[in-house]
């Protein structure tokens, strides 16, 4: 029931080990025992998309993942996207911002989590592309035309290709 | 004081003033993850809790065995009603004694499902997780009364307050050439910010700190401290940033007092988030309303009598009545109004606001009603509306202080090529799908209430704001920041903005689209002070450069100069040269009359001072005009928004970047709750079965078209100190309508119940 296992990963580019019960999410492991509060829980059933993370570049719903499976994986949260002082923002970033993709932001770290694997997946080849590979992260404030214009922006940005 | 946001660079000063188009203040910070929610703040030595719901609705608690819960691994503590002491009674929002002089966080007496009945303490979340699957509760089974339309007659209550009667209504109505007998329904709807709702109690001594996701901290403040018979100052809530709100976080909550509570008993501090569960079935959303509309009108189109009569869900315990008649009386001329409404009691937590309570299940009403009426006499329903224009509040009779509600629909009509729409239902299509275009208004009320703020002047050039208004995303940090760019003439860059702390400067709710209003008007009023202020010294202090030179200095372009901009200087080089770190003034915007300190406290804490909308010579609203095309397949049924322009009349935009975020956020609310949101309830046990987001549908992106948003408004200064008037609520009001109009245009069916779901559209 309750034995802690020890699971080292890699989270943002550096190798961290954590001593946990084996039904600790990811999610409440970065939020909790990690100080990467970041990802954002918003229903802990996967169904908002507000704890989206990547686990070896692919977008994870870290709510309905285990700390556990993450045994020698490379875990990027919003905090490692960019650097984290200075005036430099991932260009997805800049984007969000430039756009006004977001209203309280809550769900912005996944919305930019999963607009950063949509447009490297190749996802971003239009307006209706866009919109369908974005459906998995819910803007109750409703940015969704923002959204979609700043992963078009960031799409041209990143791949120089036309959105 | 606590100054939590400072900006990037962001360009031009003249971008940043009131009008600008500055990107959002915190935005970089957002991007980043890097603002502090409420759960995101570190607190040391936290223990978390798992709160234990009923699992009946209607009933009384027999016996609850806590022996397994408390003995598994990590439980700190078990709360139930039988270990806590009482608490007191506290105020309610309106600032209504309370009934009862005790107050206990938990209940045996059982009146909706979910209510709380423990409270599980443990080291870590999974162990209080697990804990409180393993409290077990017996009941005593009570009469369910699931939901309004299984009510029997003794559970409608008559609601005297709610009456409106202008003229003799039915008398007009049965003379009428056309009458029409329409009853409209909208379902329990949900605000659903992503941010969970909970909170984290600290206690030191006597002190309590909560950082807890809260709209309105003056307010929850003076809750938690009546509650525990603590000083209002001892209460310290914290809630620089709100995962969203749209009503769902206005008040202070039984299951705060109860996480307080269990914090105060343990001797450390306890965080207790709701699941998305709980939040169905414990923080009311808009209840459930019915209204039957009876208008008469001449053969011309001409509106001559409305006559309401409406139905709203209650709880068992207290009293909520969802407004109906808000935008039914002011919309169209008429002759003659009526309305009366009854509470009905169910077994259901509490009520709340959903973003444009009142305005938005009147507005769909009356919007679909006169779209009925329309096509009944064979009119264009722009063209009805325009024949039906209301020159002044046919309500109160007063003048509207502004209202281009005629221009809304003049340029959204524009926009959209309104001129196009054929007039017969189910005559446009594109393939196998049915096109319609529908049109609807709304307004929402122009609630005016006092603010404060202070304002601080800093040597190395910046400037500081700050209130304990909230920002939960509609803006408030980027307004107030704009204000004070403009007040001393400097870049957004130079600002700091600190909000969202009960230690600040007082404010009342952030609600009802006022907070824009208050805070340009308090942190302009303040500032004024400052200026005012920083002049003496300029003239007076023995230090200052400008002192015996002139008998008058100007403040502009961040600098402070003799008259013509002689022997400038920046304002922090001054505060510097005359030795001083900084300057700062306070201001309230507090009427002269209302300053004593119950009329304060009044005005911080309770909603009880907000000046209604035709108080004085003027009705004061914020309009708006939706334009929609709805895609309906003819074979299954299923609905696409696939374009809408909608015009806006708010006054004077402070920020115009801001507003229209607000606007689409509204618009696309509407397009949920006209064909997505509903929540369902199992009859048999009076539970809220769709609890959660997979089967509660929010619109997604793929949902939603590309929305062209217009303003049309012009300052109001009899709304505001500066010209505006509320944004954020109306966005919602008349879209529902819109899409309803829309998909009778497309289909010639007329969907009376929301939402247009595939099943009622077949």
């Amino acid at each position: 029931m309750t034995t802690d296992v020890t699971t080292t990963f890699t989270l943002n580019g550096r190798e961290v080990t954590l001593h946990a019960e084996p039904r600790v999410t990811l999610l409440d492991a970065l939020r909790d025992r990690l100080d990467s509060p970041g990802a954002k829980k918003g229903c802990d059933h996967g169904q908002c998309g507000a704890c989206t993370v990547h686990v070896d570049g692919e977008r994870v719903l870290s709510c309905l993942t285990l700390a556990a499976q993450m045994e020698g994986r490379a875990v990027t949260t919003i905090e490692g996207l960019s650097p984290a002082e200075g005036e430099v923002l991932h260009a997805v970033q800049q984007a969000f911002l430039a756009e006004d993709a977001f209203q309280c932001g809550y769900c912005t770290p996944g919305q930019i989590m999963s607009a950063v694997a949509c447009i490297r997946e190749g996802h971003a080849g239009s307006d209706a592309e866009i919109r369908e590979w974005m459906s998995g992260n819910i803007c109750r404030c409703g940015a969704y035309n923002a959204i979609t214009a700043a992963v078009r922006r960031a799409a041209v940005t990143l791949q120089g290709e036309p959105a | 004081m606590t100054i939590t946001t400072a900006p990037r660079k962001l360009g031009l000063a003249s971008d940043s003033q009131l009008g600008g188009r500055p990107p959002r203040f915190e935005g970089a910070m957002k991007t980043r993850g890097a603002v502090p929610f409420a759960y995101d703040q570190p607190v040391a030595g936290l223990a978390h809790g798992v709160l234990v719901g009923a699992t009946v609705a209607a009933g009384r608690v027999a016996a609850i065995d806590t022996a397994a819960a408390e003995a598994a691994p990590g439980v700190i503590a078990v709360h139930t009603r039988a270990g806590l002491p009482a608490l007191k009674g506290a105020h309610d929002f309106l600032g209504n004694p309370p009934a009862d002089p005790v107050f206990h966080a938990l209940s045996d007496d059982i009146t909706f499902f979910g209510q709380p009945i423990g409270l599980v303490v443990a080291e870590t979340f999974e162990q209080a997780t697990e804990a409180a699957r393993l409290v077990r509760v017996t009941y005593e089974a009570g009469d369910l009364r699931p939901e309004m339309a299984l009510a029997p007659p003794e559970a409608r209550l008559p609601l005297a307050a709610m009456d409106r009667a202008v003229g003799e209504a039915e008398a007009v109505l049965a003379d009428c050439e056309v009458q029409l007998d329409l009853e409209y329904r909208l379902p329990r709807e949900y605000q659903m910010p992503i941010e969970l709702n909970g909170l984290t109690a600290a206690w030191d001594g006597d002190r309590l700190t909560l950082w807890e996701p809260n709209q309105w901290l003056d307010g929850a403040a003076r809750s938690y401290s009546e509650w525990f018979g603590i000083p209002f100052e001892n209460v310290r809530v914290i809630s620089p940033y709100i995962g969203g709100g749209f009503g769902s976080k206005g008040f202070a909550q039984g299951f705060g007092a109860l996480v307080a509570q269990s914090a105060r008993i343990l001797g450390r501090p306890v965080r207790m988030v709701l699941t998305r569960a709980q939040i169905f079935q414990l923080i009311g959303g808009r209840t459930a309303t019915w209204q039957r509309l009876q208008i008469g009108a001449d053969r011309s189109g001409l509106l001559r009598a409305i006559v309401q009569d409406a139905e709203s869900e209650a709880p068992m315990v207290g009293m909520w009545a969802e407004g109906t008649s808000g935008v039914t009386q002011i919309m169209y001329r008429y002759d003659a109004y009526a309305a009366r409404q009854r509470a009905v009691r169910v077994n259901a937590t509490c009520p709340g606001a959903k973003r444009a309570p009142g305005a938005n299940p009147s507005a769909y009403g009356i919007e679909c009603a006169i779209d009925e009426l329309a096509h009944e006499i064979g009119m264009d329903p722009l063209q009805i509306r325009l024949l039906n224009y209301a020159e002044r509040d046919p309500f109160s009779g007063n003048a509207w202080s502004t209202r281009e509600l005629r221009a809304a629909f003049e340029q959204g009509a524009e926009r959209f090529g309104w001129s196009g729409r054929s007039l017969a239902p189910r005559s446009m299509r594109d393939g196998r799908e049915l096109i319609g275009w529908g049109v609807a208004a709304g307004a929402f009320p122009v609630l005016r209430a006092a603010g404060e703020a202070r304002v601080e002047l800093h040597a190395d050039g910046t400037v500081a704001v700050s209130s304990s208004s909230t920002d939960m995303g509609q803006g408030a940090y980027t307004v107030v920041a704009q204000t004070a760019a403009e007040l001393f003439g400097v870049g957004i860059d130079r600002v700091r903005v600190g909000l969202g702390d009960s230690v600040l400067p007082r404010a009342g709710v952030t609600g009802g689209s006022r907070m824009a209003m208050t805070m340009t008007g308090a942190t302009w009023k303040a500032g004024q002070a400052l200026i005012d202020e920083l002049k003496s010294l300029a003239m007076t202090d023995p230090a200052s450069p400008f002192a015996g030179r002139s008998n008058a200095v100007e403040v502009a372009e961040g600098r402070i100069s003799l008259p013509g901009g002689e022997a400038a200087m920046e304002i922090g080089a001054f505060l510097t040269a005359i030795g001083r770190e900084s300057l700062g003034v306070t201001r309230d915007t507090l009427a002269e009359a209302k300053q004593r300190p119950e009329d304060a406290w009044a005005n911080w804490t309770t909603a009880s001072r907000a000046l209604p909308p035709a108080e004085g010579d003027f009705a004061r609203y914020s309009w708006c005009a939706h334009f929609v095309e709805v895609r309906v397949d003819e074979d299954f049924g299923t609905v696409r928004v696939s374009r809408v322009v909608s015009a806006f009349d708010c006054g004077r935009l402070f920020s115009p970047l801001m507003a229209e975020s607000q606007f689409k956020g509204g618009v696309i609310m509407g397009i949920g709750q006209a064909l997505l949101e509903e929540g369902i309830v199992d009859p048999r046990i009076g539970r809220v079965m769709n609890d959660n987001l997979g089967d509660y549908l929010l619109p997604v992106n793929a949902d939603i078209p590309e929305i062209e948003v217009i303003s049309v408004g012009r300052p109001d200064y009899e709304a505001s100190v500066l010209g505006g008037k509320g944004v954020g609520e109306v966005g919602i009001v008349g879209v529902a309508p819109a899409i309803a109009n829309a998909v009778f245009h497309a289909t010639g069916k007329r969907v009376r119940t929301l939402p247009i779901t595939m099943d009622r559209l077949l």
